[in-house]
């Protein structure tokens, strides 16, 4: 394949990938189809904000938050039967019930330790430690600041570590993982090692002081804007959004089993944080994974982090310094 | 995909039959059925036509006279025998002719079938680790005095002026009282078994739908199949 040249790269030399929003195709359909999806996504993120906004505090609770969260996703599963991206991509029993069981894991197993050595906890450690106070001055802020700016702050470490995972080998380990799905769909986000879903939640937002009403706005904007990441629903985002914020056209794209791809798109929400770094690629795929696209069982991706670091250890001493400080991969930059 | 073909064999012999025990519990993962050929279809043709099903990455099947034998790894989503990873498809004469009979074992039913216990597990290793991590008084008193404090905190005049309702006041000592008890499940609320009763319930509900589910598509992809 020869690729396609974007900026100082060349993607899509491995595997066929779309770049450039004029070669994306469109919904299909009538006036009604192509309007829902067109304006779906602001107009759920809008009215989320209104309503965290305004609603008395009799209702603006976590219980509330979570019950919309659950009834978004159930939504979101439907929209995929509705209007698939790919049909290669559709959501099958076992395939449902294995991304459920990340989604479990993550919400019972990776929270329990988070209690432990999460960096709230090691945030409020440090804190009784040292005797300083959270940055309490940030409650002053009006709401919306305080939301989008803990968000944003938030993305901005996520991203580093995301890049770091690309490219520093003992991060891969448990992010590789995640990279052998080969297909995009709502509940993909959790599939993983837990050890990687563990990394990626690590955050300064223990530091600052919220109000509540700030921080249910923030998980609803996150909500929002990050459930499209991993999706298999066909959007028209309006041209503002797809410049703002990730899609599953950018997210597909660093899923593909094109390599140099891979190394572009790395932010959560904003992906204006990877046009800021040049890391952005406009464009999709829709052949996923690693290895050709091999799936990996769930036995599989528990043990691979730690089975291949035993591996690269043992082998240490016969090789070039396993972590050494020139990488093996040419960085997409 | 691995095709090992040996169609000139002599047919192996069908398999003893289980307890009925086990037969039952077999149920929980195990897949029967049966779906009469077409009128005049030959073996040789039934066999040809359902070649392409095992055609599917990670697949490898061998045909003994009248059985074939399947085994999947790693099988892909899209693949139509997604779930299954062994089994054997049988051609005998039935009352209606010839019949194709298949037994077929999927391990994502037997895991889905114990996923529940494992959330019951986990719910109750978290209430375990709750009990050893109960709030000290010095730490109630601390949450109280945070809670206390967010009271105080003014809205934003912006917000103020665009009309959010400001945060709650601090709850007078009565009211604490009456919520005392409620709030001895909220201290602990990093140790709250309710997500894994969740889980354990969605997979029990999975199993269900799976179990109805995936044989009536395997029977539907066996008969659209045969019937070409």
């Amino acid at each position: 394949m020869d690729g396609i040249r974007v900026g100082k790269r060349i993607v899509g030399t491995q595997s066929p990938v779309t770049i450039g929003w004029e070669n994306i195709p469109k919904v299909e359909g009538g006036t009604f189809k192509r309007l829902f999806f067109t304006w779906f996504q602001p107009a759920v993120l809008f009215g989320m904000i209104a309503f965290w906004y305004y609603a008395p505090n009799s209702i603006a609770k976590f219980s509330t938050a979570i019950g919309i969260g659950i009834g978004f996703r159930i939504f979101l599963q439907i929209l995929e039967f509705v209007n698939p991206r790919h049909k290669s991509w559709q959501i099958t029993w076992k395939e449902l019930a294995t991304d459920l069981f990340y989604v479990g894991i993550s919400a019972t197993c990776v929270q329990l330790v988070e209690n432990y050595i999460g960096s709230d906890a090691i945030i409020e450690a440090l804190q009784s430690t040292f005797d300083f106070d959270k940055f309490a001055w940030f409650t002053g802020l009006p709401l919306l600041v305080q939301a989008l700016l803990s968000l944003f702050i938030f993305d901005l470490g996520q991203y580093w570590m995301h890049r770091g995972m690309h490219n520093w080998y003992p991060l891969w380990l448990p992010h590789s993982v995640h990279h052998y799905i080969t297909q995009l769909n709502v509940h993909k986000g959790a599939v993983g090692n837990p050890l990687e879903l563990f990394l990626i939640g690590l955050g300064i937002g223990g530091l600052f002081d919220f109000l509540p009403r700030a921080f249910l706005l923030a998980g609803a904007i996150s909500m929002s804007i990050g459930a499209y990441q991993h999706i298999n629903v066909r959007f028209d985002s309006p041209r503002w959004w797809r410049f703002l914020f990730n899609t599953t056209e950018h997210h597909s794209l660093h899923h593909s089993q094109d390599f140099e791809s891979t190394r572009s798109n790395y932010s959560n929400w904003f992906i204006v944080i990877d046009r800021m770094f040049g890391t952005c690629i406009d464009g999709e795929a829709e052949l996923l994974g690693m290895e050709g696209g091999r799936r990996m069982s769930i036995r599989e991706q528990m043990l691979y982090p730690f089975t291949e670091g035993w591996k690269a250890w043992k082998e240490r001493g016969v090789r070039e310094p396993m972590f050494g400080d020139h990488p093996t991969a040419v960085p997409a930059e | 995909m691995t095709s090992l073909s040996a169609s000139g064999m002599e047919t192996l012999p069908a398999p003893a039959e289980a307890p009925a025990i086990l037969r039952l519990m077999q149920r929980i993962w195990h897949i029967r059925g049966e779906v009469p050929l077409p009128a005049d279809l030959a073996t040789d043709e039934a066999f040809a036509r359902l070649d392409p099903l095992f055609a599917h990455a990670g697949t490898v099947h061998a045909r003994m006279g009248d059985v074939v034998l399947v085994t999947k790894r790693d099988q892909l989503a899209q693949d139509p025998l997604s779930v299954v990873d062994s089994g054997t498809l049988r051609i005998e004469p039935g009352e209606q002719g010839p019949t194709l009979r298949y037994h077929l074992v999927s391990r994502a039913l037997l895991y889905c079938f114990l996923a529940p216990l494992l959330f019951l597990a986990i719910s109750q290793l978290t209430v375990f680790l709750g009990t050893l991590d109960k709030p000290t008084p010095e730490e109630i008193a601390k949450e109280k005095a945070k809670k206390d404090k967010q009271g105080e905190i003014k809205l934003n005049p912006i917000d103020k002026f665009l009309g959010a309702p400001a945060p709650e006041k601090p709850k007078d000592e009565k009211k604490d009282a009456k919520d005392k008890k409620k709030g001895d499940d909220e201290e602990n609320e990093g140790f709250s078994p309710i997500t894994a009763y969740v889980f354990a319930g969605i997979f029990a509900a999975l199993y269900v739908l799976g179990r109805l589910l995936e044989p009536w598509l395997i029977r539907r992809l066996f008969q659209r199949t045969l019937a070409g």
